[in-house]
C-alpha cells in the first residue's frame, strides 16, 4: 500500500500545470456552452501526455492522475477515453475517441466528429469504427451541455470487432468518468469557494453562513472520495471500484450541479460565471453507462454476484 | 501509487486473524453484544489484551524505544481494522494504544511515564477520557470543571458527562479549567477513578450496555505532578491525541462487513434480487470504500511523516455516513436484526449510530473543513 505520489507523477503533474497555463484563465462574460482548444490538445498529444498508461512505470494511476488535471481546465479536450480506455483496446484508434452503448445510441455522444473513432460496447462485444459525416447528425448549437455533442445517426454494418471483453472496457470505461469527474468535481469547488468568499450580502461574505458553510464542507467530502476513488479504481482494475468510482461521481455531480448554481444565487442562472463549464459537463456524465441505476447494479453485480 | 498490500502485510493481517480464532470464545459473537464498556467486555478485554501483548500484538505499531515492534502506520490500520471487525475485543484498551499511549510519551513526565505506560503495555488498564459537561459538548472550550492549585495539590470540582468507559476505568484524561481564557484556561489532570470524591453514574443508552456516565468530582485532590503537560496546554495536546482519535476507529470495515452479512441472509431468503435491494446495498458499499479510501490517504501521511490535518475531518465525515447508510439498509431490510436476531448487526448498529457524536460531532467537522480545508471566511462569532 502506497498512495503517495511518486516523482514521475509529480513530474508529470507539475508539466501538465506549466503547459496548460495559458488554458487555464476563463474568459468571463464572454464564455460560450462548450469551450474547446485544438491546439491544447495537439501540445498533450505531442508530449504524449495521453499515453502515459502503456508505460511500465506509469499506468492506469498516472493516466487518471493526468485526465483528473485535465478535467479541471475550463477548455475540455477528449482526454478521458484516450488516456485510459484507448490503450485497452487499441492503442493506434485515432482519437477523439468514443464510447457508445449498445442500446443507448440516441443520447447526445462527447466529442463526436468525423474522423472520431466510436467505440460501440455492448452484447455484441467491442466494436469500432471511423466516423464520417453522413453518421452524424447535423451539429448541435443549442446543447446546454458545455462538451461538443452530436448525435449518431446510425451504424455502420461493418465495423471493425476488437479482441477485448465488453466488461473490460465498461470497467475502464466507469474509471475514466470517475477520474474526468473528480477533475470537474474539484475545479467547480474551487471557483464556488472563490465565489461564495468574496460576494457579500447582509454586510458580510456568503461563505460565513453556516447553511452555505456545511453545503459546501459536505461537497467537498464528497469530491475528496470521487478523486480517491478514482484513482484507486485505476490502480486495481477491479469492476466493483471502477463501479463503485463512477457511482459516487455521478452522486456528486448530481448535487453539485444544482447546489453551486443554487448557492451562487443569480449569478448562477447565468454564463457570465465559467461555473456551468464545469457543472454542465458533470450533468452529462451523469447520464452515461445507465446513470446511478446503472452504476449501483453493475456494483452490486461485482461484489456480491 | 500501489492499492495493494505487501505481502508482509498481509502475513501480518492474518496473523491477527489466526490469533483472533485462537483466542476468542466460541460465544464470542453473542458476547460481543455486551458493549464496549460493559463489565463483561472490560473483564474479556484485560485477559485478551495481556495476551495480545504477550504476542507482540497489542502495541506493535508503536517505536521501539518505547517497546513497540517499530511496525508502520498500514500495521496500525490492519490492527485496528481486524479487532474492531471482530467486534473490538480490546474493548476500550483500544484508545490506549491509539491515542493515550503516544501522548503520554510526547508530553508526559519520567514519573507519568514510569507510572502509567506498563500497565497499558501489560493490556491490564482501562482509561476513560473526561472531555463533554453538560453545558460543553460540542462546545468543548466552554467546559467549567474547575481545577485550583493549592498546597501543592489540584482541588477540582464539577461535572463530566457522556464519559465512555468511566464505570471501570481505572484512570481519567481529565480536562479541567484553571483559569478563564477560553481555550489556553484549560489544562490537563491524570486522575485515578479511585481517588475520594468521584462518583460515577451511569447513563442508560441506546449503544450498549455500560457505555456512557456522568461523573462528578467534589474536592477531589490529585498533586501537582498530575499535571499532564504545563497549565493551558490541554488545547494543543488534545488537538494532537483527536487527530489520531479520528482516524483510530475503522468504522467503515465494520459497517462493510456488516453489509455483507446482511447481503448473505437477504440471499438465503431470496430476497436480494431486486433492482432496489441490490442498488442501495451498492451505494453503502461505495460508501464504505470511498470513506477507508480517503483514510488511508491519511494513513499514508503518517507513513511519509507528515502531519495530519483537517483533512482528517474530511475523511471522517466520509466515515460517518457510511456508518449511516448501512445502519439505515439493515433496518429497512433485515428489521429482525436488532430485535435480537443477529447479534452482529445489533452489534455493529450500536457502534454505528455514535459515529457521528464521538470523538466530535460531525457538524463540527464540516466546520473544519470549511474553515480549514476550503478556507473560507470564518463565521461572525
Amino acid at each position: 500500500m502506497d498512495l503517495s505520489l511518486n516523482g514521475d507523477q509529480t513530474q508529470i503533474l507539475d508539466f501538465i500545470d506549466s503547459l496548460t497555463k495559458p488554458y487555464a484563465g476563463v474568459p468571463m462574460h464572454d464564455t460560450s456552452f462548450a469551450l474547446t482548444s485544438d491546439e491544447l490538445d495537439c501540445e498533450l498529444v505531442q508530449n504524449g501526455f495521453l499515453d502515459v498508461m502503456a508505460v511500465e512505470e506509469l499506468g492506469a494511476v498516472t493516466a487518471a492522475l493526468v485526465v483528473e488535471k485535465l478535467a479541471r481546465l475550463p477548455v475540455s479536450v477528449e482526454s478521458a477515453f484516450s488516456a485510459l480506455v484507448r490503450p485497452i483496446i487499441d492503442p493506434e484508434l485515432p482519437r477523439p475517441i468514443c464510447l457508445v452503448e449498445e442500446g443507448r445510441l440516441t443520447g447526445p455522444v462527447r466529442f463526436l466528429k468525423p474522423g472520431a473513432s466510436v467505440v460501440v460496447v455492448g452484447a455484441n462485444g467491442v466494436r469500432s469504427f471511423t466516423a464520417s459525416a453522413e453518421m452524424i447528425a447535423p451539429a448541435q448549437e443549442d446543447t446546454l451541455y458545455a462538451y461538443p455533442v452530436s448525435f449518431l445517426t446510425g451504424l455502420p454494418n461493418d465495423m471493425r470487432k476488437h479482441d477485448i471483453a465488453a466488461d473490460e472496457v465498461l470497467r475502464q470505461w466507469r474509471v475514466a468518468l470517475a477520474a474526468e469527474a473528480a477533475g470537474l468535481l474539484g475545479a467547480a469547488l474551487d471557483s464556488i469557494t472563490t465565489y461564495l468568499s468574496e460576494r457579500k450580502q447582509f454586510g458580510r461574505p456568503l461563505a460565513t453562513f453556516q447553511a452555505l458553510r456545511h453545503r459546501l464542507a459536505e461537497t467537498q467530502v464528497a469530491t475528496n472520495c470521487v478523486y480517491w476513488m478514482a484513482l484507486k479504481a485505476a490502480g486495481t482494475g477491479d469492476p466493483a471500484d471502477a463501479a463503485m468510482a463512477a457511482l459516487l461521481a455521478q452522486e456528486a455531480a448530481k448535487r453539485v450541479g444544482y447546489d453551486y448554481h443554487q448557492l451562487m444565487g443569480g449569478m448562477g442562472m447565468t454564463l457570465e460565471h465559467p461555473m456551468h463549464l464545469w457543472t454542465y459537463r458533470l450533468k452529462l456524465l451523469t447520464a452515461e453507462l445507465g446513470g446511478r441505476g446503472g452504476q449501483a447494479l453493475a456494483a452490486a453485480d461485482a461484489i456480491w454476484g | 501509487m500501489d492499492f495493494d498490500w505487501t505481502t508482509e502485510q498481509q502475513a501480518f493481517r492474518q496473523s491477527l486473524k489466526d490469533f483472533l480464532a485462537k483466542n476468542l470464545p466460541e460465544d464470542w459473537e453473542k458476547f460481543s453484544e455486551h458493549g464496549p464498556a460493559s463489565p463483561a467486555l472490560t473483564r474479556f478485554a484485560r485477559e485478551f489484551c495481556g495476551k495480545l501483548a504477550d504476542n507482540g500484538m497489542l502495541f506493535p505499531h508503536w517505536p521501539k524505544e518505547i517497546g513497540g515492534e517499530g511496525l508502520g502506520p498500514w500495521e496500525q490500520q490492519i490492527l485496528a481494522e481486524e479487532m474492531w471487525i471482530a467486534g473490538e475485543p480490546r474493548g476500550g484498551q483500544y484508545m490506549n494504544v491509539n491515542w493515550i499511549g503516544p501522548t503520554l510519551e510526547r508530553y508526559g513526565t519520567e514519573e507519568q511515564k514510569a507510572q502509567y505506560l506498563k500497565p497499558i503495555t501489560d493490556g491490564a488498564t482501562l482509561w476513560c477520557q473526561g472531555f463533554s459537561e453538560p453545558d460543553a459538548g460540542s462546545d468543548l472550550a466552554s467546559l467549567r470543571t474547575r481545577a485550583e492549585l493549592k498546597d501543592g495539590n489540584y482541588v477540582i470540582n464539577g461535572q463530566k458527562i457522556w464519559t465512555s468507559y468511566a464505570g471501570l476505568a481505572d484512570t481519567c484524561f481529565l480536562l479541567t479549567r484553571t483559569s478563564n481564557d477560553r481555550k489556553k484556561g484549560i489544562t490537563i489532570l491524570l486522575v485515578p477513578m479511585d481517588t475520594p470524591g468521584i462518583t460515577v453514574r451511569q447513563i442508560p443508552s441506546l449503544i450498549g450496555e455500560g457505555d456512557i456516565h456522568e461523573v462528578f468530582f467534589d474536592d477531589v485532590t490529585v498533586p501537582e505532578s498530575a499535571r499532564f503537560g504545563e497549565e493551558g496546554q490541554a488545547w494543543e495536546i488534545i488537538a494532537y491525541s483527536l487527530r489520531n482519535e479520528r482516524l483510530g476507529i475503522p468504522r467503515f470495515y465494520l459497517a462493510r462487513a456488516a453489509l455483507d452479512r446482511a447481503v448473505s441472509i437477504l440471499k438465503v431468503r431470496g430476497e436480494f434480487s431486486g433492482e432496489i435491494v441490490r442498488a442501495e446495498a451498492a451505494r453503502c458499499a461505495a460508501m464504505c470504500e470511498a470513506a477507508k479510501t480517503a483514510c488511508y490517504a491519511l494513513v499514508q501521511k503518517r507513513v511519509d511523516g507528515l502531519a495530519i490535518g483537517p483533512e482528517s475531518s474530511s475523511a471522517r465525515y466520509a466515515v460517518v455516513q457510511s456508518e449511516r447508510a448501512v445502519c439505515e439498509f439493515v433496518v429497512e431490510y433485515v428489521p429482525e436484526a436488532l430485535a435480537g436476531a443477529s447479534p452482529y448487526l445489533k452489534m455493529h448498529h450500536q457502534r454505528g449510530i455514535v459515529a457521528g457524536i464521538a470523538s466530535g460531532a460531525a457538524e463540527i467537522q464540516l466546520n473544519i473543513i470549511a474553515s480549514e480545508v476550503l478556507e473560507l471566511p470564518r463565521e461572525p462569532r
